[in-house]
């Protein structure tokens, strides 16, 4: 009964992980097309809750020049999956509440993603008070992204739940959670370098409107280089790391070996990505690939951190040879 | 991982990659044609008058350029202060730029003689030729706000427009703007870097 219940709140918990990494990827878009402000209010859109698509149906208190139905639409559909994922999380947290009350490892951390998640709806408007302020842009994304990491814990502390012998038969080089640790704590930071260099060509755009785009990308300077020393540094990083823990696992579980899989391929594509956008002039799809990959590398990572932790909890119980054995002599 | 799982997992990632990759490159397309579209409304019509320096200034003069222009009056008490002052945000915004000018036309040209005209730029951080203000008979100035720019200028002074009329390198009105509203500065200075894109590929081209 447990493990089906536990089971049926897993599916919905990755599905609303699933539908979070969508919105950020919307919210990416939204950036990239230049349509932030797309509605001049909020939550409402031109004061209305369906918002024109013609200039002819603008309420008179709005200026037409002002409106471009294409960029409202874009930042409305936007808001409207904003909700939806709003919706996704309550549910996440309203199974929480009915079936796993005594499971402290998802109830909390469900109250917390509902918690966040209208806040970060609040800062949803404030993005559009301030005027796309470039700051509170990046709170926006920062913001989302613990938001998902959240909901992958929760999603991986269901599975426990339906599957509590998860990874008990797997033993992983000692450290080896810490080091998945520090990949996230890197890719943090990185992340945080990465959203510098984007407000940084913000507040430059924003300084020299007349200058072509090769010329604000010139005009960012250490920031920069710096940005792609540490990406360079951590790709590497995580294709060692990676690449010990595969080696010297024993019987390590499918979901680690195709995380790590994962994050390898994500960090070397994320290098890719970003080699493109200073040699090729910043071209808006690849930015909202570059935030996008970034962001999916340190949801695993993460994901790969709580893992091993798990695996490293249990690993005393299954290395007292009753469990592991059986497992080492079939493989 | 069997081989046929292995497949049907490059399957799925591909066709995800795939449209999510095609979602984001229309979107992004849509909104790039979507901004390129400036209507253009107008041909602003031959006036000759005079700026704060008592040289003459044509519709000539607005040939080469991208221009923002305004009607006001210095003893204005609500509206032309706030104008102004954005304008004067602009006009230092677009500092390193030649290529973009703000004119500002007085509806009161009695009180507003070139001296006090002077005085008014001087209070407003000008500097150089980018931004003129401009005096000329009042009834040249009504004939060019209601014919030439398609803007109300009843009752005058008090009675004039507060928009932001943009206007391209052939002297064609390309737009008017709220003055006081951020979302149509934004389209305004977005507009401005579109209509200058050619200018800018013009001055880069003979560096």
């Amino acid at each position: 009964m447990e493990a089906s219940a536990a089971r049926a709140f897993r599916r919905l918990a990755f599905v609303t992980t699933g539908v979070t990494y969508f919105l950020i990827f919307l919210g990416g878009l939204v950036r990239v097309s230049g349509a932030g402000m797309g509605c001049p209010d909020w939550p409402k859109c031109y004061g209305l809750w369906i918002p024109p698509t013609d200039v002819s149906q603008l309420p008179p208190a709005y200026d037409p020049a002002a409106f471009n139905p294409v960029l409202t639409w874009i930042e409305y559909i936007n808001r409207l999956f904003g909700v939806l994922t709003g919706f996704f999380i309550f549910a996440t947290l309203a199974v929480a509440v009915k079936n796993f009350r005594k499971h402290p490892q998802v109830l909390y951390p469900s109250i917390a993603a509902f918690v966040l998640v209208a806040f970060q709806g609040w800062l949803g408007k404030v993005v559009v008070k301030t005027d796309l302020n470039p700051f509170i842009v990046t709170l926006h994304l920062v913001l989302a992204l613990i938001i998902v990491s959240i909901l992958i814990y929760i999603t991986q502390q269901a599975y426990f739940l339906e599957n509590p012998k998860a990874e008990s038969a797997s033993l992983y080089p000692s450290q080896s959670s810490r080091l998945a640790a520090a990949l996230w704590g890197l890719g943090m930071l990185q992340l945080a370098f990465g959203t510098q260099v984007r407000e940084k060509l913000e507040w430059i755009s924003r300084a020299f409107p007349l200058m072509s785009e090769a010329d604000w990308v010139e005009k960012i300077g250490n920031i920069g280089h710096l940005h792609g020393a540490v990406g360079i540094a951590l790709t590497a990083t995580t294709w060692v790391i990676g690449y010990s823990i595969l080696r010297k696992s024993d019987n390590a579980s499918p979901f680690v070996v195709k995380a790590v899989f994962a994050v390898m391929g994500l960090s070397l594509a994320e290098v890719v990505i970003g080699l493109s956008l200073v040699f090729i002039g910043v071209p808006a799809v690849m930015q909202i690939f570059h935030q996008w990959t970034a962001s999916l590398y340190i949801g695993l990572t993460f994901a790969l951190y709580s893992a091993l932790r798990f695996g490293e909890q249990r690993a005393p119980v299954a290395d007292s040879s009753t469990l592991r054995s059986p497992v080492v002599e079939t493989s | 991982m069997e081989i046929k799982d292995l497949r049907k997992t490059l399957l799925v990632f591909s066709a995800a990659v795939f449209g999510i990759t095609a979602l984001a490159v229309l979107t992004i397309q849509f909104a790039d044609l979507s901004r390129k579209e400036i209507p253009i409304y107008a041909a602003v019509p031959a006036f000759q008058f005079q700026d704060q320096d008592g040289n003459p200034f044509t519709e000539k003069n607005l040939r080469g350029k991208i221009t923002v222009l305004d009607f006001f009056f210095t003893r204005c008490p609500s509206a032309c202060p706030v104008m102004s002052k954005q304008l004067e945000e602009l006009y230092k915004l677009y500092a390193s730029s030649d290529k973009v000018q703000f004119v500002s036309i007085t509806v009161d040209p009695q009180h507003d003689t070139p001296d006090v005209l002077r005085d008014y730029a001087k209070d407003h951080s000008v500097v150089d030729d980018r931004w003129k203000f401009l005096r000329g008979s009042i009834q040249d100035v009504i004939t060019l706000s209601e014919k030439g720019c398609l803007l109300p200028a009843e009752n005058l002074p008090a009675g004039h427009s507060t928009k932001f009329v943009l206007i391209d390198q052939d002297a064609q009105i390309r737009g008017y703007f709220a003055s006081g509203e951020p979302a149509s500065l934004s389209v305004l200075k977005s507009n401005i870097r579109e209509l200058a894109r050619p200018l800018i590929a013009q001055t880069a081209s003979t560096k």
